[in-house]
Parts: structure tokens; C-alpha cells; sequence
């Protein structure tokens, strides 16, 4: 079975990626003058190998996401971007040090277990829709 | 407030991207082959499609803002946020495109906005 270590790579880049982004974009505004818009963030960020590094592991991410879907069902692939919404808060809690309070905690957990029902319900649908055209 | 008008702009662009581009894609039909030529020319259409790159545009918007709002806000708050992006398509599904939303995917939305808002209290 080779779609779980392909996802879970998938799932550890996502995750890895937007603790790399958050990093590089808190470096980046801790620097900038404080009262300089918003944009002025940008030539920086350019310059910025940890924002490269973050990015590139998104690319990554999705681009596994995408050859999974080749052979694998998207009702199979879709439940398991609840994984990465815990992984993400994790790595933001252990490797950023967010404060994340167990009120965050609990509502990281609704929100996955939402993400698997929501995404679930496709397949039935699908499968639905499937037996009304073959009749 | 600032962090959610930015997570709003994600969710929205996140969801029209998503749209363009899988109607871009239906538009420009099924890839079934691997000769480089007939994939250069598919390549073309797609790129070609202004619904696959009015997606992409939206894609960037995502992507750009994710990173702005990044610069002040908490990953641990921002990143669970765009989940929205599932209760946006599941009520574009029921009141724009009229399909019937499941209870399943009801208790789904219902469960995801309360979790945003359990992690936006703290």
C-alpha cells in the first residue's frame, strides 16, 4: 500500500511548510519598521531562504497530494488533510512556541473531526449519484 | 479583526480558486495520454482557459495573504481557520448551486465553525 507513506510525507511537508512560512514572516516583521505597510513585507520576503525553504515544501506537498489522487480515491486522500490541521498547531506549539491554550487544543480537534465528516459525506454522495447513472 | 478580514480573503479566494480551476480542467477534458507532443498541446489549452487562470490568480491571492497575515498572527490560530474554506463550499453548494447537503456534512460545517471559533477565543 503505497498512498500512506506517500500522504504522510505529503501531510509532514505541509506541516513543515507553514512552520517554515510563520518563522520566516515573524523574522521579516520583527525587523521591518513598525508603522510601514503591509507590503513593504514583500522584497523581503523575496530574499528570505526560509520563506523559499517553506514555500518549496508546500510545492511538494501538493504536488504528492496530487499524484496520490491519481490512484487513489479522493474520498480516501480529503480526510487526511484533517491530520495536518493537528500537525500544524503541534509544530506550531513545540517548534514556534505558541502559547496554544487546551481551549485551542479542543477546538483544533472539533475542527478536524469536522474537516473527516464534511469530506466523508462526498463519498456517499458520489457513490449516490454513481448508482442513479448506471441506473 | 484585521486577522479575521485576512482569514475571510483566504477562505473566499481559497474556494474560487478551487472552482476555476475544476472547471478550467473539466473544460479542457481528461488527460489520457503521455506523448510529449499531444501533452504540450493540452498544456496549451490549459493555459489558454480563462477559468484555469483566474484560478490560479485566486490561488496566489490565497497563498499571498496566508503569508501576510502570518506576519502577525499565530500559526495555531491561522492555519485551523481556513478550514472555513469547508463551510464556504459546503453553503456555495446548497444555496448557489442548489444541491442537497447532507446531515453528515451539516454536523461536519456545524463542527469546524465551532472549533474556529474555540480557537479564536484564547
Amino acid at each position: 500500500m503505497k498512498t500512506y507513506p506517500v500522504l504522510a510525507v505529503a501531510i509532514l511537508a505541509q506541516a513543515t511548510g507553514n512552520t517554515f512560512l510563520s518563522k520566516g514572516m515573524k523574522q521579516i516583521a520583527s525587523v521591518t519598521i513598525e508603522d510601514s505597510h503591509w507590503l513593504a513585507l514583500f522584497p523581503q520576503a523575496i530574499e528570505s531562504p526560509t520563506l523559499w525553504f517553506g514555500t518549496a515544501l508546500l510545492i511538494i506537498s501538493f504536488l504528492l497530494f496530487a499524484t496520490a489522487l491519481s490512484w487513489a480515491d479522493l474520498s480516501f486522500v480529503l480526510p487526511t488533510i484533517s491530520v495536518e490541521v493537528i500537525l500544524t498547531v503541534s509544530f506550531a506549539d513545540y517548534f514556534l512556541n505558541e502559547p496554544v491554550s487546551p481551549m485551542r487544543w479542543v477546538g483544533t480537534l472539533f475542527i478536524s473531526i469536522g474537516v473527516i465528516l464534511v469530506s466523508r459525506s462526498g463519498r456517499q454522495m458520489r457513490r449516490a449519484s454513481l448508482e442513479k447513472e448506471n441506473g | 479583526m484585521k486577522t479575521a478580514v485576512m482569514i475571510a480573503i483566504i477562505v473566499l479566494a481559497d474556494s474560487a480558486g478551487d472552482v476555476l480551476i475544476t472547471k478550467g480542467m473539466k473544460q479542457v477534458g481528461e488527460i489520457s495520454t503521455i506523448k510529449p507532443k499531444e501533452l504540450l498541446s493540452i498544456a496549451q489549452r490549459v493555459l489558454s482557459n480563462r477559468n484555469f487562470l483566474s484560478g490560479i490568480f485566486f490561488m496566489a491571492v490565497t497563498f499571498f495573504s496566508f503569508l501576510t497575515v502570518l506576519s502577525w498572527a499565530d500559526l495555531s490560530l491561522v492555519f485551523p481557520a481556513t478550514s472555513l474554506v469547508y463551510v464556504a463550499s459546503g453553503l456555495g453548494a446548497k444555496f448557489i448551486l442548489k444541491e442537497t447537503v447532507s446531515l453528515q456534512r451539516w454536523a461536519g460545517i456545524l463542527l469546524v465553525c465551532l472549533g474556529v471559533a474555540l480557537t479564536s477565543l484564547s
